[in-house]
């Protein structure tokens, strides 16, 4: 279990006099008067956890006068008095469960019902997997909510389900409940209001896996910036591909922020037939010769619907010779008209999953674009049957399919649009269809996917994010707080006789550059992220000042001086050059 | 030699912690480590002196050890530990009962003076003084300092050197109804009050609002900035607040107190006897015989000084009288002859010497002239004022005196900011020497407007202000919201990829309270954000000062202002 704290309890002595509460800190001398619920606090405050003080103690006192009690004593610790804060780090690390022989405890919030209804068939079933084989490495909880008592009935496996009496007088958010005592939270939720509370639970690291959006790339990215707005240094994003990575790291999300972990992938361990059978019955369920006649060609798209449909047939009627065989989770209900020399599909429901592996198998060649839509997951299985296959990349070769396939150089942006060479996609596909030798070793490593990608690696792989989680070094942007903070207020400049806002140190006597002390107030509750999303925000809004005093050298409260990527690119994208990049600060 | 003991001692609690024994000091809120003697010495430390001390504790210890304990207490008597210093609070403090208690803390200022009158020079002192005196008609008033004592009645010092600065404010907030204090360029103790929500509101007495090179109307921007809201400026004129209009978004915290004045002391009296009076303090006939102009200052430029000379020059057939401490660098000059120095008087001669003017000039041009307390006095004793037209002195001679022409320098709020324009001076003064019906009735009507300024209105008033305060005060709420920042992509052009940005605010609070309808979160400009996120730890004035840099349109800057403390206030 964590400890949620950030202050360390000294030395002291408890004594009452005269009706009054006193405590003595012997480490400083000082002697404080505390109230009945500050000295019940100071009682447990080595020992529990903010939840479990609350929890403990909120029978006997008012739930806001516990609070108000933590506030004043974690108040008089940053002013040296009882408590002291603890430099680089919560109080106590996690409880060795590792090394006790126990998993780790996750919190796992999520809202089963509306979430499965809401994501397609694919999405879920991987996430029944995750979860089934996480149970292995982790003690999972989730929780429910009424009035009643919880609903028999629902079970989840391994999973255990805590439930919350929901009372009148219980005014707490689900993210409270966070703090009783879990390792870790993981979050499935692609849907972005549902987490956001729990990211400001302390000291609990947060896993969020994010699932790959083919809808509006703009929408992912507006999901996931604000998403790294929220985080913290224990939080990861885990994304299920490198490009997506890749692409988070283009926008500027941190490296470190970041996990690639591809899902395990779900093949029939033996082989339905050989590819012959598997095109004849893929002939005969679409109904379509071409399966059998011409080579068979499986694009795994995860294009943006609207582009799509014209890339694909633009693809098609390029490669009349080759027969399509599209897996794309929204075209195939939506496209219409496209050539004839393509099929489209996607998996709804148990007997269309149940046929997919079929389908699979009779392909010559898999071919993906390397975007965010576009399930690793769905692409691995599909090579699993020994298909090479053809990349379009703009991040070069992705590391989940190297040496098992061919890149082509291809670009796209957040509006969807997706531009390769359709002659040297062409004849990239046409020279992998030809016998060759290279081919051959594409296949053999093709087959070697369902090794690479399982499901106990994927559950270890997220289990050990949780095991290093509490022994990162803790940012102290959100912990620390100036003793003496700055006030901004008005100064009357006589040399100019102007009048301009600064900011004033009491605690020096003197004034400050504004935007520095607008870096240390917003650090103090927001990451480095968020306050780098304000000072650009008033670079864009034009507010020379804040423009002025960065550029001259006081970038060191955001992101210590470094440019992000986010900067470059925009700069990039506004015609200037990466030297140039050094001047937008 | 003296003996140490017996002292009264401060309320101690004495109690061992890992074999180390300590007292603790509840008057001080600190711990001070004992020995076994000096625990042993404490226990008579009330009943016996020195020596029978050490009669009772030498067949038990050492010589040296308690030798040893003498020197530790009468080191640890010099910090302000475990010994009374003053009378005990108790005892001293017991007979006034329920009465409300004002604080009044003005560093840098020696209490006694203001109980010894003569001692003050300035106008501000002096008005200092008479406001508390009349404050104690509804309030008893404590003064800060570093002992225990009665000054006067209802008027006590009390030793604040209390090193937990939270006990101290908890402390004064169960005590105290409100804080008084003077506004002083450079004193920053009160910033560090300002943190503290529990303290009592705070008023500020501010003289000087601008002038000082500067650093007036800076200190006070500072205060304003840093202020709570249930804190406030006084000044004794609207001017000030007029004044601030033009650099802060609320003057509504510069509440208007004017001075008041004795008007049995300072009232009208036969003007022949009272010029034969002075006549014959100066050894000068000529104040008998001639009409007479007035001025009662420091005799500094700033004040006027030159241009009374100008205007002695001007009129060799007035006399011009100069009552003051001195004539400073003037002493050493060739003055006009017309030009008489009555000298320093004790204050009750002040009324002789005002009757002894046919007419008070005022002309100071500092930037600091709130009120111009000489004025009112002047008035008092019926003495027409002539007054130049800037800053707050206008307001207290109303329709009573005649209003000169001043250049004023507007832009220059840092130095001298007007300059009394000696030829229009020269023209009134001549004009109510010649004038005999318009003085008296001056006369008159300066008097009547005098004694409508009294110290029992501004004693009023300051309360009436505290308890306004005290509601500001029930009104304040915490700022819990939990709000981030993060950028979000603008979809308006296929050409260029633009990010924006945006704040969005939590349905849950840091308390994990739901505050807002259900849980989700809820979009809002980047300045609404930052302005949420400032009001966490700092003011409404802060987020003002933020804003103005900001935001370009005051409007808009307002408005955000507006919407956010709405927000704030409504899920608190």
């Amino acid at each position: 279990m964590l400890s949620q704290r950030r202050y360390r309890l000294k030395r002291h002595y408890k004594f009452e006099q005269d009706d009054h509460k006193y405590v003595a800190d012997l480490e400083t001398g000082d002697i404080v008067e505390v109230n009945a619920v500050e000295w019940e606090i100071l009682s447990r405050y080595a020992s529990q956890t903010q939840y479990q003080i609350v929890e403990a103690l909120k029978q006997q006192y008012k739930v806001a006068s516990i609070f108000d009690g933590i506030d004043h004593l974690e108040r008089l610790g940053r002013q040296g008095s009882l408590l002291s804060p603890i430099v680089g780090g919560v109080g106590e690390t996690a409880t060795d469960w590792d090394g006790m022989g126990r998993h780790p405890k996750l919190l796992v919030p999520f809202d089963f019902t509306q979430e499965k209804s809401a994501l397609d068939h694919v999405v879920n079933l991987k996430r029944y997997q995750l979860l089934t084989h996480l149970t292995k490495y982790a003690e999972l909880e989730t929780l429910t909510f009424s009035k009643d008592a919880p609903e028999a009935g629902i079970d989840l496996g391994e999973m255990s389900v805590r439930h919350i009496e929901v009372t009148d007088d219980n005014t707490f958010s689900p993210a409270w409940y966070a703090g009783g005592g879990y390792t870790g939270i993981l979050l499935l939720s692609q849907f972005l209001l549902d987490d956001l509370f729990f990211y400001q639970v302390p000291d609990v690291p947060i896993v969020h896996c994010i699932e790959g959006f083919q809808g509006l790339q703009g929408r992912m990215l507006e999901t996931l910036l604000t998403l790294n707005a929220f985080q913290d240094a224990d939080n990861t994003l885990v994304v299920k591909s490198s490009w997506v990575k890749a692409w988070l790291d283009e926008l500027g999300i941190p490296e470190e922020k970041v996990c690639a972990i591809p899902d395990g992938i779900d093949v029939v361990s033996e082989p339905l037939g050989d590819k012959a059978l598997a095109k004849r019955h893929t002939a005969a369920i679409f109904d379509n010769p071409m399966f059998v006649k011409q080579p068979v060609i499986g694009l795994i798209s995860g294009f943006e619907p609207n582009c799509g449909a014209a890339w694909i047939s633009e693809f098609a009627r390029f490669n009349p010779h080759l027969a399509i065989f599209v897996y794309d989770a929204m075209l195939a209900r939506h496209a219409h008209h496209l050539p004839e020399n393509v099929v489209t599909f996607s998996v709804d429901n148990e007997k269309s999953r149940t046929i997919l592996p079929l389908f699979f198998q009779a392909l010559d060649l898999v071919c993906f674009p390397a975007v965010p839509g576009t399930p690793l997951s769905v692409v691995s299985e599909a090579m699993a049957y020994g298909a090479a296959c053809v990349v379009m990349t703009k991040y070069g070769m992705p590391a989940e399919v190297t040496g098992a396939g061919v890149a082509v150089a291809s670009d796209w942006d957040n509006f969807g649009n997706f531009r390769v060479s359709m002659r040297h996609l062409s004849e990239t596909i046409n020279g992998l269809l030809a016998p060759c030798s290279a081919r051959a070793t594409f296949e053999d490593a093709a087959k070697d996917v369902t090794q690479r990608f399982t499901w106990v690696k994927t559950a270890q792989e997220i289990a050990r994010l949780f095991e290093a989680g509490p022994h990162r070094t803790k940012s102290l942007s959100r912990t620390t707080k100036s003793l003496f903070p700055a006030i901004f207020c008005r100064q009357y400049n006589p040399g100019t006789g102007t009048v301009d806002t600064c900011a004033y140190r009491h605690g020096t006597g003197r004034y400050e550059h504004l935007e520095t002390a607008l870096a240390e107030v917003l650090s103090e509750h927001h990451t480095p992220a968020e306050v780098e999303s304000v000072f650009k925000h008033f670079q864009r809004a034009g507010s020379a000042p804040t423009c002025d005093t960065i550029s001259a050298g006081n970038r060191c409260p955001i992101r210590g001086g470094q440019e992000t990527n986010l900067a470059k690119k925009e700069h990039w994208q506004k015609g200037g050059t990466s030297d140039e990049c050094q001047d937008i600060w | 030699m003296k003996n140490f003991f017996p002292k009264t001692l401060h309320p101690l609690h004495v109690f061992e912690e890992n074999e180390v024994l300590y007292a603790a000091d509840l008057e001080k809120a600190r711990v001070v480590e004992l020995s076994v003697v000096m625990a042993e010495m404490l226990k008579f430390a009330e009943t016996q002196n020195d020596q029978e001390i050490q009669r009772t504790l030498g067949n038990s210890y050492a010589d040296d050890d308690i030798l040893e304990a003498f020197e530790r207490f009468t080191a640890l008597e010099r910090e302000g530990l475990l010994f009374n210093r003053g009378e005990g609070l108790r005892t001293a403090f017991v007979t006034e009962g329920q009465r409300r208690k004002l604080l009044v803390a003005i560093p840098g200022i020696a209490i006694d003076s203001f109980f010894d009158i003569e001692t003050l020079s300035a106008g501000t002192n002096m008005a200092l003084s008479q406001m508390f005196h009349h404050l104690t008609t509804s309030v008893d008033l404590y003064f800060a300092g570093n002992q225990n004592r009665k000054l006067a009645e209802r008027m006590y010092e009390v030793n604040m050197n209390v090193r937990d600065f939270k006990r101290l404010s908890r402390r004064i907030s169960e005590i105290y109804f409100g804080i008084l204090t003077l506004h002083q360029e450079h004193e920053r103790w009160l910033f560090p009050l300002y943190q503290q929500k529990e303290l009592p509101p705070i008023l500020i007495q501010c003289h000087a609002p601008r002038g000082h090179g500067g650093q007036a109307i800076n200190s006070l921007l500072r205060h304003y900035a840093a202020m709570r809201d249930c804190d406030g400026f006084t000044a004794p004129s609207d001017y000030v607040r007029e004044f601030y209009t033009d650099y802060v978004w609320d003057p509504s915290f510069f509440n208007t107190l004017p001075n008041g004045v004795d008007s049995k002391l300072f009232q009208p009296m036969d003007k022949v006897t009272a010029k034969r009076e002075i006549a014959e303090v100066v050894g000068d006939a000529r104040i008998e015989t001639m009409p007479t102009v007035g001025y009662l200052s420091r005799v500094q430029s700033e004040k006027g000084a030159s241009v009374y000379l100008k205007l002695a020059e001007l009129n060799p057939h007035l006399l011009f009288l100069i009552a003051g401490p001195g004539l400073g660098r003037y002493a050493s000059r060739k003055l006009p002859d017309n030009l008489v120095y009555v000298g320093f008087h004790p204050r009750e001669k002040l009324p002789v010497i005002y009757n002894a003017f046919d007419i008070y000039c005022f002309l100071s041009m500092s930037g600091e002239e709130t009120f111009g307390l000489t004025v009112l006095e002047a008035m008092a004793c019926g003495v027409p004022p002539i007054v130049p037209n800037f800053d707050g002195v206008p307001s207290v001679v109303g329709d009573a005196g005649l209003i000169a022409d001043a250049e004023n320098f507007d832009q220059d709020i840092a130095t001298l900011v007007s300059y009394p324009c000696p030829m229009d001076f020269s023209e009134k003064i001549n004009l109510l020497v010649s004038n005999t019906e318009m003085r008296e009735t001056l006369s008159e009507k300066a008097r009547e407007r005098a004694v409508l300024f009294t110290w029992d209105k501004t004693a009023r008033r300051i309360m009436e202000l505290f308890e306004e305060l005290h509601r500001k005060k029930q009104l304040m709420n915490p700022n819990r919201l939990l709000n981030v920042f993060a950028p979000s992509e603008s979809l308006t052009s296929e050409e260029a990829e633009i990010l924006e940005y945006k704040s969005v605010v939590l349905s849950m609070n840091a308390r994990y309270e739901r505050c807002l309808m259900r849980n989700a979160v809820y979009p809002m400009r980047v300045e609404d954000g930052l302005v949420l996120s400032v009001l966490k730890d700092h003011t409404v004035r802060e987020a003002e000062a933020l804003l103005t840099a900001l935001v370009s349109d005051e409007t808009e800057a307002k408005a955000t202002l507006k919407r956010v403390r709405g927000l704030i206030n409504a899920t608190a």
